[in-house]
């Protein structure tokens, strides 16, 4: 009950603290089956969520890479998602839906930063949709490799 | 051959069956692995809609671009747009792209529009609608290059995806000749097993007939049987054992032998188990079988045989035949065989008795006639000499010497006529003719009426009765055998005695028995004589030269036992006593 009071304050406080950005700072945009119906989102209230760091390959690069965000899940908790799906859309108007699922079952993160470096727009950021491909045998499959979505703008919650 | 084929078919068959399948199953299964392997597909390889992106982000760059300077678009949108190309460009420069657009040779190209972009960037707030016809004809080759390379990618892809096709279709038909080879080795071991199961049936219907007829035997057998296993527990019983213990065999499996019945814990049955479980096999004859306290016993034979499987010993059989009819022939048989022996024991002892009776007459007449021709001669000598004296002497002789001649020769014929007498008397105690009449005695009356007949035959020879100290005299026994038992002990004493010394008679007695003492001075009867003297016809060697048969001890301690008493030489160093002991006459025993 306590925690559960303590985790809608906190998402009151991200909300208010993304309303308070300036309009083009908003870098996420959610809709959809949220507590609030949508939210709109700046670096610094992303940055706010527990940090988490991944270490991973990935099909577009050489190497593994460290990779620096939020848990999705935490993200979709604060602003109380309820729904079975995700569709995530990027800059370029790249769609893809993703199944609620993908992120209990997998630490499935949105990443800010690429070996220590912010992920910027003209490369792959400013976020990007990283599942944890070195660690789950299952993960490594074109039907995750699509789910990556980079340069990741809105997620509709459905 | 047959057994061989037999071999060939039951053994080698399944096994090369077996060999095939697995290294066709091992094959297979490597290669299915291998496609596996292969069908993940590379990313990397879907350049194609890299591509593809590219191109549509450097047309909308182009587009929009035009559209700012025609003022339907502003800078933000026109910067986004350079961001995503440049984004794009980034991705076809990252490792695995660049590698494929260096195969494909479009490096340069690429190089040329990631210069071109850098120029562009960052975009002035003031975005002349020159500027903007200088980037579209700056990026004009982009979407070209874009499309020429998407053109490639799908060449190359499409190269790549049917050589890849083709080696799946190669291995995938290895797969299946393998699978066919592995569903024909499958066949034939399903035929071999087939066969064996029928013929693993068609034993087990042999042996559960022979099991089946194996209970109808024990069910329907005579001799009780039951089988325990090495926890000493009844595993099986039939209906004559449940017959003879009175116990049926719902009651008896399954519990421990020794409760069943007290006749399973005698010690030899146990031992005869314990060997069982040794692996030896026993037999016990003629057991007593208690079924109760009340009832007689039934007496059984017994056989106890090892129970094997597998060589192992799990247990033991008991067979219990029920022998009480033999056991009662047996006992009767023995019986009657007792019976005959006593029979030819009491035939061969009346025959022995017949037989000593018979040396005995036959030891009588010899002696008899030994005695004739020696202790007859001398008394028929004496009467013959006296005669002859009296017929030589003629009309001289006066008449006191034929008195003196007349009675010597009727001593000496009394004499032989006491001969004849004692040897009849003997030749009738033989012959078992000599009854004794016992009554009440006054033993010193007897002894008066002998010593005054001894006196009277020979005044000669003093006899003296010693004073009795006892005052009841009255003994049990036949007074004529008494008077002749004294009769030839004084004879004895007088005959053996020192010449003048006399003779002494005493009677005293005990709680049981009177005693009669006849003692005589004389040379004492030597050690190695003592027992002998009391034989028939034997004569001491002090004995010769005086008249005798060798009869009287004898005939005097045959009629002392007759009567219930005995005779005895007692032990003297200064001559001869005799112990004549005769019973004491109770009122009750007359």
């Amino acid at each position: 009950m306590l925690k559960r009071t303590a985790r809608m304050v906190a998402a009151l406080m991200l909300i208010g603290g993304g309303a308070l950005a300036g309009q083009d700072d908003i870098i996420l945009d959610v809709t959809g089956d949220i507590t609030d119906g949508t939210a709109k989102l700046d670096r610094e209230a992303l940055q706010k969520l527990p940090q988490v760091t991944l270490e991973t390959s990935t099909v577009v690069t050489d190497g593994t890479h460290s990779f620096t965000g939020f848990l999705m899940r935490d993200l979709l908790d604060r602003l109380g998602a309820q729904g079975e799906l995700v569709i995530a859309s990027a800059l370029n108007d790249y769609v893809v839906e993703i199944p609620m699922s993908d992120f209990s079952e997998f630490d499935v993160i949105v990443a800010y930063r690429m070996d220590g470096k912010p992920l910027q727009r003209d490369d792959k950021g400013p976020l990007w949709i990283v599942y944890p491909r070195d660690q789950h045998e299952a993960l490594q499959d074109i039907r995750y490799d699509y789910r990556w979505v980079w340069q990741l703008s809105r997620l509709e919650v459905q | 051959m047959i057994r061989f084929r037999n071999l060939a078919f039951g053994l080698l068959l399944p096994l090369v069956a077996v060999l095939v399948f697995a290294v066709l199953l091992t094959f297979s299964l490597i290669r299915m692995l291998e496609v596996e392997n292969a069908m993940r597909v590379g990313a990397e390889k879907n350049m194609l809609w890299v591509f593809h992106q590219s191109e549509v982000a450097a047309r909308r760059l182009t587009e929009t671009a035009a559209l700012v300077g025609l003022g339907e678009a502003d800078i933000e949108e026109l910067s986004l747009r350079i961001d995503i190309l440049k984004s794009r460009v980034a991705i076809l420069n990252d490792g695995p792209q660049r590698r494929f657009v260096e195969e494909i040779a479009l490096d340069d190209e690429l190089d040329r529009i990631a210069a071109a972009l850098e120029t562009m960037t960052p975009v002035a707030a003031d975005f002349s609608p020159g500027e903007g016809a200088r980037l579209r004809e700056a990026l004009k080759p982009a979407a070209r290059i874009f499309g020429r390379a998407a053109n490639k990618a799908m060449i190359a892809e499409w190269n790549d995806l049917g050589g890849r096709l083709e080696t799946y279709r190669a291995q995938l038909r290895q797969i299946i000749l393998s699978l066919i080879g592995i569903m024909g080795a499958g066949g034939i071991l399903a035929a071999t097993l087939a066969v064996a199961l029928r013929q693993t049936h068609q034993r087990n219907l042999m042996l559960r007939q022979s099991r089946d007829f194996s209970a109808l035997l024990i069910s329907s057998s005579g001799e009780g049987i039951l089988a325990v296993d090495r926890a000493g527990r009844c595993t099986l019983w039939n209906d004559a054992m449940a017959g003879l213990i009175g116990k049926p065999a719902e009651q008896a499996t399954g519990q421990p032998l020794a409760e069943l019945a007290g006749f399973f814990g005698i010690a030899p049955l146990r031992a005869g188990i314990a060997r069982a479980f040794e692996g030896d096999s026993s037999e016990l004859a003629l057991q007593p079988l208690f079924r109760d306290e009340q009832t007689e016993p039934r007496y059984v034979d017994l056989r106890i045989f090892p129970m094997r499987n597998d060589g192992e010993v799990i247990g033991a059989i008991l067979f219990l035949h029920d022998a009480t009819d033999r056991h009662a022939a047996q006992k009767r048989d023995a019986e009657d065989r007792d019976r005959l022996e006593d029979l030819v024991a009491e035939r061969t002892r009346d025959l022995d008795d017949a037989l000593r009776r018979e040396r005995s007459a036959a030891d009588l007449y010899r002696n008899f006639a030994a005695m004739v021709s020696h202790q007859f001669r001398t008394p028929l000598a004496v009467a013959d000499s006296a005669l002859q004296r009296l017929i030589r002497r003629g009309p001289s002789v006066d008449s006191d010497e034929v008195v003196d001649r007349a009675n010597r020769a009727r001593n000496a014929i009394a004499g032989l006529t006491r001969l004849v007498e004692s040897t009849l008397d003997v030749a009738r105690l033989d012959a078992g003719q000599l009854g004794a009449q016992r009554m009440r005695c006054a033993l010193n009356d007897i002894v008066r009426t002998v010593c005054t007949r001894q006196r009277d035959a020979d005044p000669a020879r003093e006899i003296r009765i010693l004073p009795s100290p006892d005052d009841d005299d009255t003994v049990f026994c036949d007074p004529a055998h008494a008077e002749q038992i004294l009769e030839n002990l004084l004879l004895n004493a007088v005959k053996y005695a020192s010449a003048g010394s006399p003779v002494s008679v005493c009677v005293h007695g005990d709680r049981q028995n009177l005693f009669c003492d006849v003692h005589n001075e004389g040379d004492p009867i030597p050690e190695n004589e003592r027992d002998l003297i009391f034989n028939r016809n034997y004569r001491g060697t002090n004995s010769t030269g005086s008249a005798g048969t060798g009869l009287g001890l004898f005939m005097a301690g045959t009629l002392a036992r007759m009567q219930g008493g005995d005779l005895f030489l007692q032990p003297d160093t200064d001559g001869v006593t005799f112990r004549i002991s005769l019973p004491r006459f109770k009122p009750s025993a007359a």
